[in-house]
Order: C-alpha cells, then sequence, then structure tokens
C-alpha cells in the first residue's frame, strides 16, 4: 500500500528502550503521540511557533513538530509522561500546582520540559533564563508569572537532586 | 511527498548520496524550515540526506587569522563558543536572537544560509564578518563570496548534490559588534528588519565600518552607502539620522517601492540610529 520506504528507529523513550518503524517524512510529534500513545505531546501550531509540542532529545529542549521522528534514532527523549516517577509527581509538577501555574493546561507538558532541560543543564536558573528558556513556549491563560515562580521554587527544591535521571 | 531518508555516517558519502539521489535529493540538518515547508505542501518528491550529526560540519577554529566555522553548528552551539564571542561577536548576537530556544538547540547557521529566507537572522552577521562560503560536492569543492550564494528570496545558488560545509571569516577580535531587529515572531515577519554592523574605531573616528540589513530588500546585503557616510568620521548623532536614511534610500532603490515601504523606510533608519548610538561613546 505505502510507497514509501519504512525506517527502522531504535532510542530511549522516558527510560526505556524502543523500536519502531517510521514513515520518511513522519515528525517526531506524530509518531510519540499518535502511534505511541504519550497524549502529553500536544499539537499547538505545528509550525514551531508555540512550544506545546516540546520534548527533550539528549538533554536539550525541542519542538517535536519541527524534527523528524527518524532523527530520534539513538536518542534520549523524554515526554511529559516520563517527569512523574513512582512515588509522585516530579518536583516541578508539584511546584505548578502550588503556585497555580496551570489553568487549561494544555501549554503545560510543553512548558515543564523547557523547565527541566533548563534546570538539569543550569542548575538554579535566574529569573530572566527562565524567562529566555520559555520564550518559545505560549500560554494563553496564565500570564506566565505563576509558571516563572514555579520553575524557580522547583530549581531550588531540585538543587543537586536529580543526578541518575540521566 | 517524502519518499526516502537516509542518514550517512560521514560527509564523503553524504555528498555521493546528494550525487546519486539528485535531482531529488534534499539535505535536512536542523529540519526547523523545512518541516514547516513539508507540513506547508511545498516540498515536492524527495529523498531526505539527514547531515544534522556530521562531524566534519562542526568545524570551529582560528587559522591564519580566519575564523572557519561549520556550516552544521546549531545556534546554541555559535552562541555559546567562546571563540566565536571573541572573534565574530555579531553573528554570536544573531544567533542568540534566533527564534525560541527549542529553534536555536536544533537550527543550523548552514541551514539557515541555505534556506536563504529575506529574513534569515545570521545572513546578515555574516555579511559583516565577510564571509566566504566553503562548499562541497562529490566533484570537488568551491569557495565563493556570501553574496554571492543569495540567488533571490529563498533561493540559494547551490549546484544539485552541493552542500554548504563551513563558512569562513574575518578575525574580528577587538571589534564592537551588535545586532539588532525589529519585531520578533515569525508572523511578524512581513513588519521584521534586522541590521547587523560591526565597527572599529580609532582615535575617536570611525576606521572600519560594516552594516548588513536583513528583510528589507530581496536578500540581506550590506547597506554601502550608510558605511561610506560614517568611515572616518566621529560621529555626531546627526550623522546617524542622516546615514541611516541614506541607507533606507538604498533600500528602497533596491526594493522598489511597496505597499510597506513608507513604514519601512522609517524603521530602517530608526533602527540604524538605535544600533549604533553606544558607538558614539565607547567601541574604541
Ligand atoms: S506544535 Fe510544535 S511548536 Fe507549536
Ligand atoms: S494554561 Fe492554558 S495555555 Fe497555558
Amino acid at each position: 500500500m505505502n510507497p514509501e520506504e519504512k525506517i527502522r528507529i531504535s532510542f530511549r523513550l522516558n527510560g526505556r528502550e524502543v523500536e519502531a518503524h517510521v514513515l520518511p517524512g513522519e515528525t517526531a510529534l506524530h509518531l510519540l503521540r499518535e502511534r505511541l500513545g504519550l497524549r502529553g505531546v500536544k499539537e499547538g501550531c505545528g509550525i514551531g511557533e508555540c512550544g506545546a509540542c516540546t520534548i527533550v532529545v539528549d538533554k536539550k529542549a525541542v519542538n517535536s513538530c519541527l524534527m523528524l521522528a527518524a532523527q530520534l534514532h539513538g536518542c534520549e527523549v523524554l515526554t511529559v509522561e516520563g517527569l512523574e516517577s513512582p512515588v509522585g509527581l516530579h518536583p516541578l509538577q508539584e511546584a505548578f500546582l502550588e503556585h497555580d501555574a496551570i489553568q487549561c493546561g494544555y501549554c503545560t507538558p510543553g512548558m515543564l520540559l523547557s523547565a527541566y532541560a533548563l534546570i538539569i543543564s543550569r542548575g538554579v536558573p535566574t529569573r530572566e533564563e527562565i524567562v529566555r528558556a520559555l520564550a518559545g513556549n505560549l500560554c494563553r491563560c496564565t500570564g506566565y508569572h505563576q509558571i516563572v515562580d514555579a520553575v524557580q521554587d522547583a530549581a531550588r527544591r531540585m538543587a543537586g537532586k536529580e543526578e541518575g535521571r540521566w | 511527498m517524502v519518499r526516502g531518508y537516509s542518514r550517512p555516517r560521514s560527509l564523503d558519502e553524504a555528498l555521493e548520496m546528494l550525487a546519486r539521489l539528485t535531482p531529488r535529493a534534499l539535505p535536512i540538518a536542523g529540519g526547523t524550515d523545512l518541516l514547516v515547508d513539508l507540513r506547508e505542501g511545498r516540498l515536492g518528491e524527495c529523498h531526505l540526506v539527514d547531515i544534522s550529526r556530521l562531524e566534519e560540519l562542526k568545524v570551529l577554529e582560528k587559522r591564519s587569522g580566519k575564523i572557519r566555522v561549520g556550516a552544521g553548528l546549531t545556534f546554541s552551539e555559535v552562541e555559546r563558543s567562546g571563540l566565536l564571542r571573541e572573534c565574530a561577536p555579531v553573528l554570536v548576537k544573531a544567533s542568540s536572537q534566533v527564534g525560541s530556544l527549542q529553534i536555536r538547540n536544533v537550527g543550523t547557521i548552514g541551514g539557515n544560509v541555505a534556506h536563504c529566507s529575506p529574513a534569515a537572522d545570521t545572513i546578515p552577521a555574516l555579511l559583516v564578518h565577510r564571509a566566504r562560503v566553503v562548499l562541497r560536492s562529490s566533484n570537488g569543492s568551491r569557495e565563493v563570496a556570501l553574496e554571492a550564494l543569495l540567488g533571490g528570496p529563498y533561493k540559494a545558488l547551490l549546484a544539485p548534490g552541493e552542500l554548504i560545509t563551513e563558512f569562513v571569516l574575518e578575525d574580528a577580535s577587538h571589534m564592537w559588534g551588535e545586532f539588532s531587529k525589529i519585531g520578533r515572531r515569525r508572523e511578524l515577519a512581513i513588519a521584521r528588519l534586522s541590521l547587523a554592523a560591526l565597527a572599529r574605531k580609532e582615535d575617536g573616528r570611525i576606521g572600519e565600518l560594516y552594516l548588513a540589513l536583513g528583510a528589507g530588500t530581496p536578500v540581506p546585503r550590506r547597506m554601502e552607502s550608510a558605511e561610506r557616510a560614517l568611515l572616518g568620521k566621529r560621529p555626531q548623532e546627526g550623522d546617524l539620522w542622516e546615514a541611516g536614511w541614506l541607507m533606507a534610500q538604498e533600500m528602497v532603490s533596491v526594493s522598489g517601492p511597496r505597499p510597506s515601504t513608507h513604514y519601512k523606510e522609517k524603521a530602517a533608519c530608526g533602527l540604524l540610529v538605535r544600533t549604533l548610538l553606544p558607538l558614539l561613546e565607547d567601541g574604541s
């Protein structure tokens, strides 16, 4: 049926090895959300403007709508589903709840992942660094202040405790 | 329609693939422009050749007074490079202002140039650094001035099967550099202008000055009338307004009158003044 060749890829997804056969023009967003069922990967604009589709690939925040699924091969991928652990919500998630940094929630997974990538690379970031790192994540509801507060708070709580997750 | 995808392991293998699959072969690096084109149905039948992980495209070194910058470096990598902060300040500033962090983490300077958008942020920066472009194909290599590659909006003059492998910049250590733009988000692209500036002051006079305007003309270009107006001067603010006006005239004479001309003339002029104001006090 399909005129295109399929490509076999393998990568680590939320700590687990996965294998998939992907189409050459398939986006990472499509693979993760539609085929692997990770509904935390949201599609907003589909063209790199909103950040709702943000995932963490090899410790960096990227837009999954602008990445080919095939390009995930060999990478370490984190979606919001991988943030939570058996012992409960991630400190970032706790902080978002406590600071009322969520209204409709559509932007939240992307925000959490951008914030996560920032904290693992920077430790406790300044407010300015947080604003800059989240500039590619749009929120139509909160007005951002609560989100920045939550990230700052979580970073302090996480300081020195994130070893071993990667 | 994307018909195939390959991930060559070396530059030579990539060049061989591009040659074999021409004219359908399409290199993909960060993909941040290409995937938008794909989604909007602007790509024809193609086979993607993934060059995003080729180490050969990540060169970064200073050699005999020139700075070699690999085309495969991401905007984030450019921004973080100590060598480039020192020797190519305008490129660093332009890269740090591209899109969002998510885009800077994967988008490359080679891709930015090859896509050749009138509003590509790194092109004006590379122009003021007087970049030359090294191109390779399975048949060999050539080096051209960046200007010679900019054929028109979204038209880089690359031969079939050819890849940009690196940029060779003049060393700009100890020079003053700035990159500024009007309008940040992509949906405002029509209203957007960017200006790259690189200067050296000697005894209070402007000894060297390079200016390049983005998004004001079909492809970004050096604004030599404004450069000439300020060279050798100890400029006052009035001189900047004059130079800004000359630049606006040059922009209009290249682009022809547009509905946006009236706005863009004033905006270009103001952008030049705002960008070069700090040069009046410091910038030695
Ligand atoms: S859906 Fe990817 S950035 Fe909006
Ligand atoms: S909470 Fe609604 S978009 Fe951010």
